[in-house]
C-alpha cells in the first residue's frame, strides 16, 4: 500500500508538472462551462436539467480524448527513458506500479469533472436547489468511466513505443467502444444473439445511463466498471511483463 | 551474496548471455568488462530481476531473483546505464520518492538524502531541477538515488559515464568506501578506472565469461608472456645473451639486433628481472639505454576482445627460440617482413616489432615464410 501511494503521488505530481495536463484541465473547464451555460439558457433556467446535460453529451466527447492524452506517456515514455526499469527494479510490485498510474490519471479526471460540482455549488449560492444526490452520483459515474478509459490508455501505452502512437491507439479504441454498442443497437434486427450479447457487455454508456445518470448507485453497474478496469490493468501488467520476457 | 549459475538469456535466435556462472562474496568489488554487446547490461538486468533469464538461477542475498523478487529488490541498489530520473522533479523530490518506494519514514528519508547527496558531492544542489542539471550531475544524482536505501548489493552500469576526471576519482573513492560492507558489481569501459577500483574482474565476450580473476590473473591468462626490454652497448652479443640467460627466472633471451650502436634484447621472464639485468650491465660495464618491463595491459587485452580477436590466437605472439639453444632466434615476423630500416627506405609503413602488441585491426601478420607454426605459438626456423 505504501509503495502504491508512493507511485500514485509521483504520477499525480508528474501530471501536474507537465504543461499538457494544465492545458487539458483548462479546455475541460471551459468546455463544461460553455455547455452548462448553453444548457441553462436552452432549458429556461432548469438547473438540474442543465447540470445533468453535462453528463449526457459533453462527457463522452471528453472521455474519448482526455484519458489517452494523460496516459500516453505513462509507460511508453518511461520505457524509453529507462524510468520503467527503475520502477520495476524498486521494491514495488508491477501491479502496484500500474494501479498507481491508473489512480493518478483517474484522480486528475475526477478533478476535471468536479467543475460540475462547483457549478452546482454556485447555483445553490445563487438561490437554486440542485439535486445533490444525482449530481454526486453523476460525478462518481464519470470517475468510474474515466478509470475504465484510463486503463485502456495504459494498455495502449504499454503496447506502443511512442506516446503519440499510444494516444492514437487509445482514442481509436475508445471510439470503437462507443460505436460498437451503438451500431449493434441500430442493427438489432440484423445481428445474431451472441453479437448483441457482446455489444451489451461492453456498452459503457448504457451502464452509466442506467445507474449513475439516474442518481442511483447500482452495484451491478459499479461492478461492470470495476471489472473492466481491473481487466485493463491486468492486461497492461501482462503486456509490460511479456515485453520484459521478450526483451 | 550473489550467486549466478548457468545463466542463459536469449532474445529470439540471438543468445546474449550464454551459460555463465559466477559468485560474489560480501564486500567484494567486481568489475564487469567486455566490449559492447558482450552481455554485461543483460546480465546486470537479470541480476536485478528486470529481465527474466531464459535458463539458469540467480540468488541475491540468499533469495531467488525470480521467486523472491521483492526481497531481492530491497537489498539492491541499481544504477542503469541510462540514468533514470524524473527530469521535472527536483533532486530532493526524486530522493524522497526513492525513500518512499523503499518504505523509509519521512525523517529517515530526509536524513539519508542529505547523507548520500553529500557523498556524491551534490549537497548544494538538492533544490535544483533535475532537467537543468548537467549530464555528470545527473549521473551523480542517479548514484545518490541508488545509494539512498543503503543497499547490501550495488549494481552500477557505467557509473562514471559523463563524469569529468576529478568526479571520476571521487566516484572511484566512493565505490572503494562503499565496498567496506557491500558487494559492488560495476561495469565500465574506462579500463584503468575499473582496474583501479575492482580487485576482481569478470571479462565477458560474446555472452560468455572469457576470464574471471584479478587484473594480473587476466593478463597472465589472456595475454602473452612478459619480458624485459634491454638495450645496451655490448662488446659481444652472443656472450651477452649467454650471461642474460643465466639470470634467475629468465626463460630465454632474444637478440633483436643492433639499433644504432645499441643492441636490443628481449629477456623473456614471468618475473620482473630488471634489477638483475641492471646489476649485470653495471658489472660488465655495458652502457644501457633502455631497461623496461613489458607486459600486456588490460586495455590491450580488452581492445583485442573488442576487435574480435581471440586472445589465445595472438597473431603477434612472442615466438620462442629453439629449446636447445636458449638464445635469440628470429620470429616469423622477421622472416616474413623486410627489416624496419628497409621498410623506411621503401616508404612502407612500419610493422610492429616482434614481440610488440598489434592492436591494429587492419594489420595482420602475414604467414611465415621459411618457418612453420606448429600450433603452439612457436615458429620454428627452417633456413
Amino acid at each position: 500500500m505504501r509503495s502504491f501511494l508512493a507511485i500514485y503521488r509521483r504520477e499525480l505530481a508528474g501530471l501536474f508538472l507537465a504543461p499538457l495536463a494544465w492545458i487539458l484541465l483548462c479546455v475541460t473547464l471551459f468546455y463544461n462551462g460553455f455547455f452548462f451555460l448553453a444548457a441553462l439558457e436552452q432549458s429556461g433556467g432548469n438547473v438540474n436539467a442543465s447540470l445533468g446535460y453535462l453528463h449526457r453529451g459533453p462527457l463522452w466527447y471528453l472521455v474519448a480524448f482526455l484519458p489517452p492524452l494523460l496516459t500516453m506517456r505513462m509507460i511508453s515514455e518511461e520505457t524509453r527513458s529507462g524510468l520503467l526499469e527503475f520502477l520495476l527494479t524498486a521494491p514495488v510490485s508491477d501491479t502496484a506500479v500500474m494501479i498507481g498510474k491508473l489512480a493518478a490519471a483517474t484522480s486528475f479526471m475526477a478533478i476535471a469533472w468536479s467543475s460540475v460540482l462547483v457549478f452546482g455549488l454556485v447555483v445553490q449560492l445563487l438561490g437554486a436547489t440542485p439535486d445533490w444526490g444525482q449530481l454526486c452520483m453523476e460525478w462518481l459515474g464519470a470517475v468510474f468511466v474515466s478509470g475504465l478509459f484510463s486503463a485502456i490508455g495504459l494498455i495502449c501505452s504499454a503496447l506502443s513505443g511512442t506516446p503519440l502512437l499510444a494516444a492514437f491507439l487509445a482514442i481509436l479504441s475508445n471510439l470503437v467502444l462507443f460505436m460498437v454498442p451503438t451500431g449493434a443497437r441500430m442493427a438489432r434486427g440484423v445481428l445474431h444473439e451472441p453479437a448483441l450479447w457482446i455489444a451489451d457487455r461492453i456498452d459503457v454508456r448504457a451502464h452509466f445511463d442506467g445507474s449513475f445518470q439516474t442518481g442511483a448507485l447500482d452495484s451491478s453497474h459499479v461492478l461492470f466498471f470495476v471489472v473492466w478496469t481491473a481487466l485493463g490493468v491486468f492486461l497492461a501488467v501482462r503486456i509490460v511483463e511479456s515485453r520484459r520476457w521478450m526483451g | 551474496m550473489i550467486s549466478v549459475s548457468h545463466l542463459v538469456r536469449r532474445f529470439g535466435p540471438f543468445t546474449a548471455v550464454d551459460d555463465i556462472s559466477f559468485s560474489l562474496e560480501r564486500g567484494e568489488v567486481v568489475g564487469f568488462l567486455g566490449p559492447n554487446g558482450a552481455g554485461k547490461t543483460t546480465t546486470m538486468r537479470m541480476l536485478t530481476g528486470f529481465l527474466p533469464a531464459s535458463r539458469g538461477k540467480i540468488e541475491v542475498a540468499g533469495f531467488d531473483v525470480l521467486e523472491r523478487s521483492l526481497e531481492v529488490r530491497r537489498k539492491l541498489g541499481y544504477l542503469p546505464e541510462a540514468v533514470p530520473l524524473y527530469r521535472e522533479h527536483r533532486v530532493e523530490e526524486m530522493l524522497a520518492f526513492q525513500a518512499r518506494l523503499h518504505g523509509l519514514s519521512r525523517a529517515d528519508g530526509k536524513r539519508r538524502a542529505d547523507e548520500v547527496l553529500a557523498r556524491v558531492g551534490m549537497g548544494d544542489r538538492k533544490r535544483s531541477l533535475i532537467g537543468k542539471l548537467s549530464k555528470g550531475q545527473r549521473q551523480r544524482v542517479g548514484l545518490a538515488v541508488a545509494l539512498l536505501p543503503d543497499p547490501e548489493v550495488l549494481i552500477l552500469d557505467e557509473p562514471t559515464s559523463g563524469l569529468d576526471p576529478l568526479q571520476r576519482i571521487e566516484v572511484r573513492n566512493l565505490i572503494r568506501e562503499l565496498a567496506a560492507n557491500r558487494t559492488v558489481l560495476l561495469s565500465s569501459h574506462i579500463l584503468p578506472e575499473i582496474e583501479a577500483v575492482c580487485p576482481r574482474l569478470i571479462v565477458l565476450h560474446k555472452g560468455r565469461i572469457a576470464a574471471d580473476g584479478t587484473s594480473d590473473d587476466l593478463v597472465r591468462e589472456l595475454g602473452r608472456e612478459t619480458f624485459v626490454a634491454f638495450e645496451a652497448v655490448v662488446p659481444d652479443a652472443a656472450e651477452a645473451v649467454r650471461l642474460l640467460s643465466t639470470l634467475p627466472g629468465v626463460d630465454r633471451v632474444r637478440d633483436n639486433g643492433l639499433v644504432g650502436i645499441h643492441r636490443s634484447f628481449e629477456i623473456v621472464s614471468n618475473d620482473d628481472v630488471r634489477e638483475d639485468v641492471g646489476a649485470l650491465a653495471a658489472a660488465k660495464g655495458w652502457a644501457a639505454r633502455e631497461l623496461s618491463w613489458q607486459r600486456p595491459t588490460l586495455e590491450q587485452l580488452f581492445a583485442r576482445l573488442a576487435l574480435g580477436l581471440d586472445p589465445a590466437d595472438a597473431p603477434d605472439a612472442v615466438a620462442a627460440p629453439a629449446p636447445a639453444a636458449s638464445v635469440a632466434q628470429p620470429t616469423f615476423a622477421e622472416h616474413a617482413l623486410p627489416t624496419l630500416d628497409a621498410n623506411l627506405a621503401l616508404g612502407v609503413p612500419a610493422e610492429p616489432k616482434p614481440g610488440s602488441y598489434n592492436l591494429n585491426p587492419f594489420v595482420t601478420p602475414p604467414p611465415a615464410e621459411g618457418g612453420a607454426d606448429d600450433g603452439d605459438g612457436v615458429c620454428e626456423d627452417r633456413p
